[in-house]
């Protein structure tokens, strides 16, 4: 609700202001779903002015109609896939995240999102020299572990410390932070956070952990709070062309099945969804870093195709999808 | 001039009054016989995540703006983004092969989407001064004869949060745009498609009692905006049925969306179920 105040369009001036407000009409809203011929008898004020106030204060606050063809040559020039550096996901996701799109990884513990969340944060810095902001709320990224990726990928100490330099890390741990860190990311515009660099990915690993405490029960307040943080995502990836990865947890479903958390009113939010989950077929007892991707929220595949990866080497795919299985013994 | 002591100018009325396209025969695969939206009616499409609705409304969008000789009723359409949700690429796309498949050039895109548009908006506050707007765009263009919200329920848990504890003020804002829509509808005669979201999962699983996939289909948005609604579609999943090993993987792999349509409008109550699967072309009737 936008109130009225004295001076927002030329005739609203401090007399008039007050007759309104006697009238009990107090927002812009109010003023416009009234009845003009209804107000300017009661305020004993010319109806002209009054319709043209009215039409100045809509055209001030409205969202204009845009044409689909406009829309759609915008589209074209400012759309841009980011390619994930994991050839598989690659794969799932139709060759990487697209920019003004928000995609979420969701799995249960140890099923490698923040692996794959540094993994992204490093290639975009890296290999496509763009600047990455990378919202912490699990405490989970440390430098040292970004420092060993590059170090893998890279043996130039000036450009791993470049790449380093791009990554801007904001470390939150409350849902209301969250919310207030990505609106004012949004208004201030990333570049100042970047400090300059062409931000062109967004990460935010986890939403669930600080959203999640806040949900069930009948308190509005935690919904309020995701959906704000939500619009916040998407009206930054759409206004400032940025591809939006985001994390969550897994539930279990009515039939027995893992789901993605945060329930049905966040399962609309994001525009494709990959559900990450363990391999667990190797027999001699220690730890696999094999993992399977499945798509289970896509507009461009079909859904449920699935791919595994190694978590070591995730520039290299292991397995292709036909279940073929190479032996591999390169180095580990 | 003065009409029923509203000033309304010689325009204005002459837009109220010519008849804008019916849209009774938009899909007859989904609608029965005769139960197709006409005149100032509302149809909601109603299902949880990944059951259909936005590709459902994409065909519909699509069926309106193509030129007649590719199957369209060539009328504008409004679209109204109350969540970022609208996937241009996958719309041309749609567009690109109904298009391809009937022998037409690149310039009928173009024209077909130049036949839409499209308005972004962030909050139920300007939700409702779009559409005190939306009253200007009726009257310049006539052969606006659709509007396409997606989805209405964005701003409940917002407005459901600032409203506090009385419901009648949570509720304020949408009964407002509700209202507004009513009185638009009368005037103006359009047709208007609406997508609203389940907000609780139905547990699912074949021993789920038919009562908990009632609980989640219940309406929830405020009692104006149901009162409007004279069609609602409910869009869910048909569980992939086993297929034989014979069966082609493609066939395995395709998604059957189930729809059920239901119309309380003072004609006929009537009642509908049809399938469809989502192609690169759009929808697929089955």
């Amino acid at each position: 609700m936008v109130p009225l105040q004295e001076g927002m369009c030329p005739g609203l001036d401090g007399d008039l202001l007050r007759s309104l407000l006697a009238a009990d009409i107090r927002t812009v809203e109010d003023l416009v779903s009234s009845d003009l011929e209804d107000v300017s008898r009661k305020c004993s004020v010319s109806y002209k002015a009054l319709f043209s106030i009215r039409r100045v204060l809509l055209a001030q606050h409205t969202a204009f109609p845009v044409s689909g063809a406009d829309l759609y040559e915008e589209l074209l020039s400012s759309t841009a896939i980011i390619s994930t550096g994991n050839p598989s996901l690659d794969k799932l996701l139709d060759s990487g995240l697209y920019t003004g799109e928000i995609t979420e990884l969701s799995g249960g513990p140890g099923s490698g999102k923040s692996q794959v969340c540094f993994g992204v944060a490093v290639h975009v810095s890296l290999q496509l020299k763009q600047s990455v902001i990378y919202v912490d709320t699990t405490g989970g990224l440390t430098a040292s572990r970004l420092l060993e990726m590059l170090q893998s990928e890279t043996s130039d100490g000036d450009e791993q410390m470049e790449a380093l330099q791009r990554i801007h890390v904001f470390r939150l741990f409350d849902a209301y932070s969250l919310r207030d860190c990505l609106s004012a990311l949004r208004r201030g515009g990333l570049l100042q956070a970047s400090g300059g660099g062409s931000v062109k990915a967004v990460i935010v690993d986890s939403v669930s952990a600080v959203i999640s405490p806040l949900l069930g029960g009948k308190q509005n307040e935690g919904m309020s709070l995701m959906i704000q943080a939500a619009v916040a995502l998407k009206t930054m990836a759409k206004d400032f062309s940025v591809a939006v990865l985001v994390t969550n947890h897994v539930t279990r479903g009515g039939g027995g099945g893992v789901q993605p958390g945060l329930g049905a009113s966040w399962s609309h939010i994001p525009r494709t969804r990959i559900l990450l989950e363990r391999v667990d077929r190797a027999p001699s007892g220690c730890s696999s870093t094999l993992r399977s991707a499945t798509l289970i929220k896509s507009s461009r595949q079909p859904c449920h195709i699935k791919e595994e990866f190694d978590l070591q080497r995730q520039s290299r795919s292991v397995r292709s999808s036909s279940g073929k299985r190479k032996r591999d013994e390169a180095d580990s | 001039m003065l009409c029923g002591g509203q000033l309304i100018r010689l325009n204005e009325l002459l837009a109220r009054l010519e008849a804008r396209r019916c849209l009774k025969d938009i899909e007859p695969r989904l609608f029965s016989e005769d139960e197709g939206p006409q005149h100032g009616e509302v149809v909601e499409l109603y299902g949880a995540e990944g059951t259909g609705k936005t590709e459902l409304l994409y065909h519909l969008l699509c069926r309106c703006v193509l030129p007649e000789a590719a199957g369209g009723l060539e009328v504008d359409v409004l679209f109204v983004d109350t969540d970022y949700s609208l996937d241009m690429l996958r719309l041309v796309s749609i567009l690109d092969s109904r298009l391809t498949s009937a022998g037409l050039e690149e310039a009928a895109l173009r024209s077909s989407l130049s036949r839409l548009l499209v308005v972004h908006c962030s909050s139920s506050s300007q939700l409702l001064l779009t559409l005190h707007y939306l009253e200007t765009t009726l009257n310049s263009r006539p052969s606006l004869a659709l509007l396409l919200i997606d989805s209405i329920s964005a701003f409940y848990w917002l407005d459901r949060c600032e409203g506090g504890a009385s419901i009648s003020r949570q509720e304020e804002k949408l009964s407002k745009c509700a209202e507004l829509l009513g009185r638009l509808l009368r005037d103006y005669k359009f047709t208007i498609f609406a997508t609203c979201h389940t907000i609780r999962r139905s547990s699912s699983g074949s021993a789920a009692s038919c009562s908990s996939t009632l609980e989640a289909d219940r309406p929830y948005l405020c009692r104006p905006w149901q009162r409007l609604v004279t069609h609602r579609v409910l869009c869910s999943r048909q569980e992939a049925e086993n297929h034989t090993a014979g069966g082609s993987r493609e066939e395995k792999r395709r998604q059957v969306f189930r729809v059920h349509c239901s119309s309380s409008s003072s004609r006929t109550k009537a009642s509908r179920i049809s399938s469809f699967c989502a192609t690169d072309a759009g929808v697929q009737f089955i």
